[in-house]
């Protein structure tokens, strides 16, 4: 096992590269640069832009510039941004606390719906329920997040004021203090439900399909001769068979808990990764954007090496060799 | 395992297509950052009291203030980049001069004497305050000019001060000091220009920098410390308490403040999204924020809140490309032929229905402008003195058959006087905002009814402004928007030497009233001169028009019911010191 995630951790390093030269040119290839939205001139005049062009290295050739970001990127150096003029480091380091809170809270959130309405739907498929969860999820799926949370902030801020739509905290109170948390999980709450509640679709129903599938196998039939109780059956036997394709999901979540969501953090006004790298590409906040995205592809692979080994915890037929 | 390296191939590909799709989707605000104006400038109440504001008022409450875009956080007058952190400065500080309603400088912290226009001696107020309980100096106010001056300096604000004398030396290392600033006593600052200029005064650096609160930190570093991002320092009515960065900023009131005490407790600015803009206000959460055309007819159905608008100083024009820059001479040469034709220009103009558009398009938050300069400004022509172009398309039909554009073959739209299919093309920028599009297709159908065949073409806004500023051959016809300060002279947009001239105007003429107006030998102190030559330049533009003046917009802010004692003219607010709340 050991020798195996070495393996995939020292094949993980052309991969990253290859994702930084192309997240480097597509990054160049957008149109204009940092400095394209300030011609206003009552602020500053061509001379100005001019000579941040050149300061900023944008006038030298495209490897040249290639090299510099990667060489800083090995140094620990991730650039300066250009638009808020602090290390990028120092940027995601203030808004990943946000970001992760909020992945952690929709994650529990869509884990306990998904495997509740996953386990009741799978031990009475065809039935009433089983049709209902199906319905509800699929619904889930088809609305955009930006629709539900834009009518979660009508009906849950506007209409019944039980929760806040914007910020992350209420910033009056002192940090650290009880109330603070409080009030943080408070505001969390809403963009976790509609980011939680709109992604339970894929587990709940592969949840289903496993649960179902599991209990025509021979070894549930043996079981039940055996005269094992049903609920055993079903939260020992089937469970453990069930939640091995969940285990692939779980990969990829880990780099979603880190990306944020775009939409869903602009509309609550959440001040997380999403939000931030969303404004990196309006405003050609280069090393920003740079540094966002390598960190999300590098997490991405990090996920499925970690969702790899998980299989050989939970399945130990499945041999890493 | 296949199924899984197919998943992964998916996660890649959607993180790459989230970060593409990002690139069309632009920024929820409304217009792109040079349609700003920049208005820095504060006035004491100039027209009379608008309503509500009967009686003594009280003091105390805690106002919120709200911004639909988050800051970037550069909160210092030297650093920042954006209107939304200019407009949160503006609350907890202030600068040196004021501007009145007609844009004229008035002493606020410091008062000025000149003789020549070069030389001003410039008198502080005594005992202003600080936040930090340090009295202002006129040594913060060199410590600002130097910061500027300073190589290290990574913000866009040296054009206003490489006009003092020694600027330019301090900037390349040979000087230890700015020579032009010569520092009298602790109140009293006299400072050089490198020349004479009428608008040495407006075009200076005006606000200080407190000296104790930087003490050690080099000039590089400034724009990323706690001093400017989370625990600014400023000479305002409001101090600021604390920062969440991205959502709000706390102040409370600032006992000492020179004009006196404010009526407020605090002021708390709120960042949020402009999609709540409306529910927000409707339901008390915000008391006040600048709105965007388009939730104007929604927040004046809200009875709690009451809508101001006030003269704004950018306008919208169409221009045409009429000749390339060159950047190794920065010279303009007029060599495109294909609107060179002044009659066809006029035409094109007479045949767009700019009320009904700023109507459909602008809500009514605006009107149509007749020149280079919004109406506003001390220096506009009234629209009698201007060659104007009403909505008028029988009038554009017959200028175009005057220039020799007739229909020859019988599609329904006029070929050029060779007789060649004649395509006009119209660029205008995209960024998210849906309605760009339907409002450039519909100056394309304004063409399109009076036989001109018109071809709208949409570029991203990036993009948009690099080809213009390219003289990209597609461009043809374009739309965009400028911002005009306090400083009337529009020699960066209009000289024949600029980069930002984007129509490639080039007229001598117009060059030489550009340059009188600011000529002391010619104007002297005398500012009816001045606007006299201006007047007469506009008179020239709106005759050839370079540029089709569409509209100048309104600026549009709501206030909640509560609030009292704000007050709006063309320069901005009234200082926030007389703002107060109903209890």
């Amino acid at each position: 096992m050991l020798k195996y995630t070495i393996r995939r951790i020292i094949g993980m390093i052309p991969m990253l590269l290859l994702i930084s030269f192309v997240v480097f040119l597509l990054a160049k290839a957008m149109p204009g640069d940092s400095l394209s939205g300030e011609i206003d001139p009552n602020n500053t005049d061509p001379q100005y832009i001019e000579e941040m062009r050149e300061r900023l290295g944008y006038n030298d050739p495209i490897p040249v510039q290639y090299f510099r970001w990667v060489g800083g990127f090995f140094q620990g150096d991730f650039g300066t941004s250009t638009r808020y003029k602090v290390p990028v480091a120092d940027l995601v380091a203030e808004r990943l606390p946000n970001t992760i809170f909020l992945g952690v809270s929709s994650l529990v959130i869509t884990y306990i719906l998904a495997f509740a309405m996953g386990i009741y739907a799978g031990r009475k498929p065809y039935t009433l329920g089983d049709n209902l969860i199906g319905g509800l999820n699929y619904l889930g799926l088809a609305i955009p997040s930006f629709i539900a949370a834009v009518f979660a902030i009508y009906f849950f801020s506007f209409n019944l004021g039980w929760i806040p739509y914007s910020g992350s905290v209420d910033p009056t109170l002192q940090p650290g203090t009880f109330d603070y948390w409080l009030s943080r999980a408070h505001h969390v709450l809403m963009p976790a439900i509609v980011l939680g509640a709109l992604a339970t679709a894929s587990y709940t129903q592969f949840l289903r399909n496993d649960i179902i599938e599991n209990s025509r196998k021979d070894f549930v039939r043996t079981a039940r001769a055996k005269g094992t109780p049903t609920s055993k059956i079903y939260n020992v036997h089937i469970m453990r068979n069930s939640i091995i394709p969940l285990v692939t999901f779980l990969g990829f979540d880990i780099a979603t808990l880190i990306s944020g969501a775009i939409i869903t953090e602009t509309i609550f006004t959440y001040p997380g990764i999403g939000q931030l790298f969303l404004s990196s590409v309006t405003n050609r906040d280069y090393p920003t954007l740079m540094v966002i995205t390598m960190m999300l592809s590098a997490l991405t692979l990090v996920g499925n090496l970690i969702a790899d080994i998980l299989y050989g915890v939970v399945d130990p037929r499945i041999r890493l060799d | 395992m296949k199924k899984k390296s197919l998943l992964l191939m998916l996660t890649l590909l959607l993180v790459l297509s989230a970060f593409l799709a990002a690139c069309s989707s632009g920024d929820s605000a409304d217009e792109p950052a040079d349609t700003e104006p920049t208005e820095e400038g504060n006035t004491d109440d100039a027209e009379g009291d608008t309503e509500g504001d009967a009686g003594e008022a009280q003091s105390g409450g805690t106002l919120t203030y709200g911004v639909d875009a988050p800051p970037e956080g550069l909160f210092n007058w030297a650093f920042y980049g954006i209107a939304t952190d200019a407009d949160i400065i503006a609350l907890f500080d202030e600068g040196l001069i004021e501007y009145d309603e007609n844009l004229a400088p008035q002493p606020n912290l410091a008062s000025w004497e000149t003789e020549d226009n070069k030389t001003y001696t410039f008198t502080f107020e005594q005992g202003v305050m600080w936040h930090d309980g340090v009295e202002l100096t006129v040594n913060d106010w060199v410590f600002a000019l130097e910061t500027i001056a300073d190589p290290d300096y990574d913000g866009p604000r040296y054009a206003n001060v490489q006009t003092i004398e020694g600027a330019p030396a301090y900037r390349a290392g040979e000087a230890d000091s700015i020579s032009g600033l010569n520092v009298i006593d602790d109140y009293t600052i006299e400072v050089t220009f490198d020349e004479a200029r009428i608008n040495n005064l407006v075009n200076v650096w005006a606000y200080p920098m407190n000296r104790a609160q930087f003490e050690g930190i080099p000039v590089a570093e400034m724009s990323a410390s706690e001093q400017v991002r989370t625990k600014p320092v400023g000479l305002g009515p409001f101090k600021v308490d604390s920062i969440t960065p991205g959502e709000a900023v706390i102040m409370t009131k600032f006992e000492d403040y020179w004009k006196g005490e404010p009526k407020l407790d605090g002021i708390n600015v709120q960042v949020i999204d402009n999609t709540t803009t409306v529910g927000a206000l409707g339901n008390g959460d915000i008391d006040m924020i600048s709105l965007q055309p388009v939730n104007g007819p929604e927040v004046e159905e809200l009875e709690n809140v009451e809508i101001v608008t006030y003269p704004g100083l950018s306008y919208y024009y169409i221009g045409f490309k009429l000749g390339t820059f060159n950047a190794e001479t920065n010279e303009i040469v007029e060599d495109k032929e294909k609107y060179a034709d002044v009659n066809l220009r006029k035409a094109m103009a007479h045949a767009i229905d700019r009320q009904s558009w700023i109507d459909a398009f602008f809500f009514g938050y605006g009107s149509p402008v007749n020149g280079p300069v919004p109406s506003n400004h001390w220096i506009a022509a009234d629209p009698e003195e201007l060659a104007t172009y009403e909505y008028d398309p029988a009038k554009a039909e017959e200028l175009l058959a005057e220039a020799g554009y007739e229909d020859v073959n019988g599609d329904g739209f006029v070929e050029d006087p060779n007789g060649e299919e004649f395509v006009a093309k119209f660029s205008h920028y995209a960024t998210g905002n849906p309605t760009f599009e339907t409002r450039a297709q519909a100056i394309v159908q304004f063409w399109q009814e009076v036989g001109i065949n018109a071809e709208l073409e949409m570029a991203e806004v990036n993009l948009y402004y690099d080809m213009i500023e390219k003289d990209d051959p597609s461009i043809e016809t374009f739309f965009g928007g400028w911002g005009t300060g306090a400083d009337p002279d529009p020699t960066a947009l209009w000289g024949s030497d600029q980069l930002w001239n984007y129509p490639r105007y080039k007229n001598e003429e117009s060059d030489q009233l550009l340059a009188d107006a600011l000529d002391l030998e010619v104007v002297g102190d005398d500012q009816e001169a001045r606007k006299d030559l201006y007047v007469q330049w506009q008179q020239m533009v709106a005759e050839d028009v370079p540029m089709i003046f569409i509209a100048e917009l309104e600026e549009i802010v709501a206030l909640n019911e509560r609030v009292q004692g704000v007050e709006y003219d063309v320069s901005g607010s009234n200082s926030p010191h007389e703002w107060s709340i109903a209890q």
